[in-house]
């Protein structure tokens, strides 16, 4: 079999605290996304389409489902020899063990992993956006540049560049600078958090970061900055398709109905670049008599008979009779029942909104307050009939019939 | 009790000429059928989720599609070390180079059925669209000290086979009368060739019956045998229909509309698996409008569809009005036209424009790739 010639390590072991309810019980990157995917079949994807077919998962925060959703990788055709698709979870060692610390020393702590392959470089990535890219044409240019880094940048507004990791860069698009969230942008190249690095100075920096005390382990904080001082030829990779960070309960809103959006070149079956997920054995869909639905994506198993619009709807998702799903995503299993009516909303997995109960409201409706927001469900749990639950809420608990939250 | 027991047996060309306008280029076993699936997938998926962990699949001709859509048997958790999917193509003999008929096959087919493991072996007609619960069916079949089982259901006698067993079964569940080859206006007792007996049993009535130059099992092994062997005949009371025509397709096809019948073919216990295509959901347009549909993914729908299964990856054009139709994967149905009481083959594509109507009683079939 062919050498491998880069491994791509996907960090995936971040709580992304900030979806609150949706990631109590999962991972971020086992959050399920546009009907049928979780946010892993992206760099999954990516990978196998690109021609990277040994991808290591760095598991931590809450890997069940996650390890499970992978499983042997056959959904990806990672499910190889040799290669294809390990997981990687923090380990016991003779001599203690530790949790990751950081992203840096996940990477460190699985060296010998990737020191099996012993490839020319390695590919970092995390479970965190939504994206469709050519990392085989982000390798080449690393090659044709002879960095020991690149790093995959997106051009955004200023006034974005403050939320970011921004890069700045000399003429020739080296790197001579990093600042994480600058108050005043010098530069308006963000950080993808996609790197590749020459796997022999990364294995270098990864040790001596290891050997320092003070450092966070963190690759944005401390190895970028260590291998800028240390003198090392870094690039920026330009890339400029779609691509969202899905890190808070409005951007993973936003980042589906996107796929909504007739301005948005995000089609997820093109075949030339597929994304791949596990899909569970369930019938087409039934839309039934007296159904409007119009606008919207909806997955295998759903049962239709009440008004969507705007909305997402994953498999399994059951809307009654006069139910009403306006600019909102139901994620696999949900039910809304007769009346019901849900607007601006995420309705985690499984959940039941009962007979007549209200859930979130949009801007106009709700004044266009400042507090305004997309009300969230968490998984497995009911709203009461009758109950309303306001703007911008997030339920981690069930709600009583004819309760207002 | 463990089903590994178990042997799967499945024909895949039964009965191909009685629907010659989907078997022109595919074998009876794949079909479409129900937006998603070929007919193969059901009683693949029946015998998986009894656990079945070896199947055979006999096959005679035209079986390109079959084994595309069957691959190493993936979907189905039959890519095995042990075990596994067997595509079992017909063994010339010096009698006849392509089998007549079940014993035929089964007669080439002996060298797998001798080498296999299992106490029983469990053999299906691909024609048949069920959810059966196999597992239940060997557990009576012992219990029963039967010699041969047979799923059977009450209902009308699908008109256009000719060795359908017609049973006549006593309080008991055993069956005391075989015939074939009738036509019943009435409601009655008939085989879903379905059928369960011991490995070796079936093996020593398949070698008596070959060398006798039988080829239908019903007529000259089952109902001969009948004295001599204790028959059970399990009652199959969800959805199970037996597909004898193309008209006989289209009004089984939409049968699905009936939730019922849905939550029985499609029982969350017992899934039906199919080949997987990583298609993205459905897209409904902004002017869609869609009713009493069923639809599977990939699908882009910006017309009107009312009464209808799309297949996978169909495309509905603004403005058009598909009413009453069963379309298959990739079909194309452009702007501003008006379908109605259609089969449309796999790639089929109806331009912009173009107005197209069958009967109630005759849907018209427009062929695979066919451009209208």
């Amino acid at each position: 079999m062919k050498k491998t010639e880069c491994v791509a390590m996907l960090l995936a072991g971040g709580q992304g605290s900030r979806l609150g309810v949706l990631t109590q019980k999962i991972a971020k990157p086992a959050v399920p996304y546009g009907g049928k995917y979780r946010i892993i079949d992206f760099p999954l994807s990516n990978c196998v389409n690109s021609g990277i077919d040994t991808v290591g998962v760095l598991t931590q925060y809450q890997p069940l489902e996650l390890n499970d959703y992978i499983g042997s990788g056959k959904p990806w055709d990672l499910d190889r020899n040799n290669k294809g698709v390990h997981i990687l979870p923090p380990y016991q060692k003779s001599k203690g063990g530790d949790w990751y610390k950081g992203t840096a020393n996940a990477i460190y702590q699985n060296i010998h992993f990737i020191e099996r392959y012993n490839p020319e470089y390695v590919l970092i990535l995390s479970g965190d956006h939504i994206y469709k890219m050519d990392y085989s044409k982000m390798i080449a240019a690393h090659k044709k540049t002879d960095s020991a880094a690149t790093i995959a940048v997106l051009d955004v507004s200023l006034e974005e560049a403050t939320r970011f990791g921004i890069m700045n860069v000399n003429p020739d698009d080296t790197i001579y600078e990093f600042e994480e969230k600058p108050a005043k942008p010098k530069s308006t190249l963000a950080s993808m958090g996609i790197y590749v690095f020459k796997w022999d100075k990364l294995r270098k920096y990864l040790c001596e970061d290891e050997a320092n005390p003070n450092s966070s382990n963190d690759f944005g904080k401390d190895i970028i900055p260590a291998m800028l001082s240390g003198g090392e030829k870094m690039m920026v990779y330009r890339f400029d398709d779609y691509w969202k960070d899905v890190g808070t309960v409005e951007s993973l809103w936003d980042a589906n109905l996107d796929l909504l959006n007739p301005k948005i070149d995000l089609n997820l079956s093109d075949s030339n670049w597929k994304i791949y997920s596990r899909t569970k054995a369930r019938p087409p869909h039934y839309i039934g008599e007296g159904a409007e639905v119009v606008n919207s994506l909806v997955s295998v198993g759903c049962e239709i008979y009440g008004n969507i619009d705007y909305s997402i709807l994953f498999e399994n998702v059951t809307v009654e009779e006069g139910a009403t799903v306006e600019y909102s995503l139901a994620m696999p299993g949900a039910v809304i029942k007769k009346g019901a009516k849900v607007r601006y909303a995420i309705i985690a997995e499984d959940a039941v909104i009962e007979e007549g109960a209200t859930v979130g409201c949009s801007p106009e409706d709700c004044g266009d307050s400042a507090d305004w927001g997309i009300a969230v469900v968490g998984d497995n749990l009911k709203i009461g009939k009758n109950a309303t639950v306001g703007a911008g809420k997030m339920i981690t608990k069930d709600v009583k019939e004819g309760e207002k939250i | 009790m463990s089903t590994n027991n178990l042997l799967g047996i499945i024909f895949a060309n039964v009965h191909d000429d009685l629907i010659p306008e989907l078997t022109e280029k595919r074998s009876m076993a794949s079909i479409p059928f129900g937006g998603r699936y070929r007919l193969i997938d059901f009683s693949l998926s029946n015998l998986v989720n009894a656990g079945v962990t070896k199947v055979g699949i006999l096959t005679r001709a035209n079986y390109q599609s079959l084994m595309d859509h069957l691959g190493a048997g993936k979907p189905w958790d039959l890519d095995r070390k042990n075990g596994g999917m067997f595509i079992l193509p017909p063994y010339s003999t010096n009698i006849s180079g392509v089998y007549r008929g079940h014993v035929d096959a089964l007669a080439g087919a002996m060298t797998f059925l001798k080498k296999s493991f299992g106490e029983y072996v469990i053999m299906c007609d691909a024609d048949v669209v069920s959810n059966i619960d196999i597992e239940d069916m060997l557990e009576k079949h012992i219990e029963k000290g039967a010699d041969i089982s047979v799923a059977y259901k009450y209902g009308d006698l699908p008109k256009n086979h000719k060795d359908t067993m017609i049973l006549e079964v006593d309080g008991d569940s055993m069956i005391k009368g075989i015939e074939v080859s009738k036509t019943m206006d009435t409601q009655v007792n008939f085989s879903l060739d379905v059928c369960i007996m011991k490995r070796e049993k079936l093996i020593d009535l398949v070698a008596e019956a070959d060398r006798n130059r039988f080829t239908s099992f019903a007529r000259e092994v089952f109902m001969t045998k009948l004295g001599e062997l204790k028959m059970y005949a399990y009652k199959v009371d969800g959805f199970a229909e037996v597909i004898d025509s193309y008209e006989n397709y289209v009004n089984i096809s939409n049968k699905l509309f009936d939730k019922k019948n849905r939550d029985q073919l499609f029982n969350a216990a017992r899934p039906v698996y199919t080949k997987v295509k990583d298609d993205m959901p459905t897209r409904y347009g902004i002017e869609s409008v869609t009713s009493n549909s069923i639809v599977a993914d990939g699908c882009v729908i910006e017309g009107t569809v009312k009464n209808s299964i799309l297949f996978r990856g169909v495309k509905v054009g603004k403005g058009a009005v598909v009413e009453n139709c069963i379309v298959m994967q990739g079909g194309v149905i452009g702007d501003g036209c008006a379908v109605q009481n259609v089969t449309m083959d796999k790639g089929a594509v109806i331009t912009d424009g173009v107005k197209i109507s069958g009967t109630d009683k005759k849907y018209i079939f427009v062929p695979k790739d066919r451009k209208i």
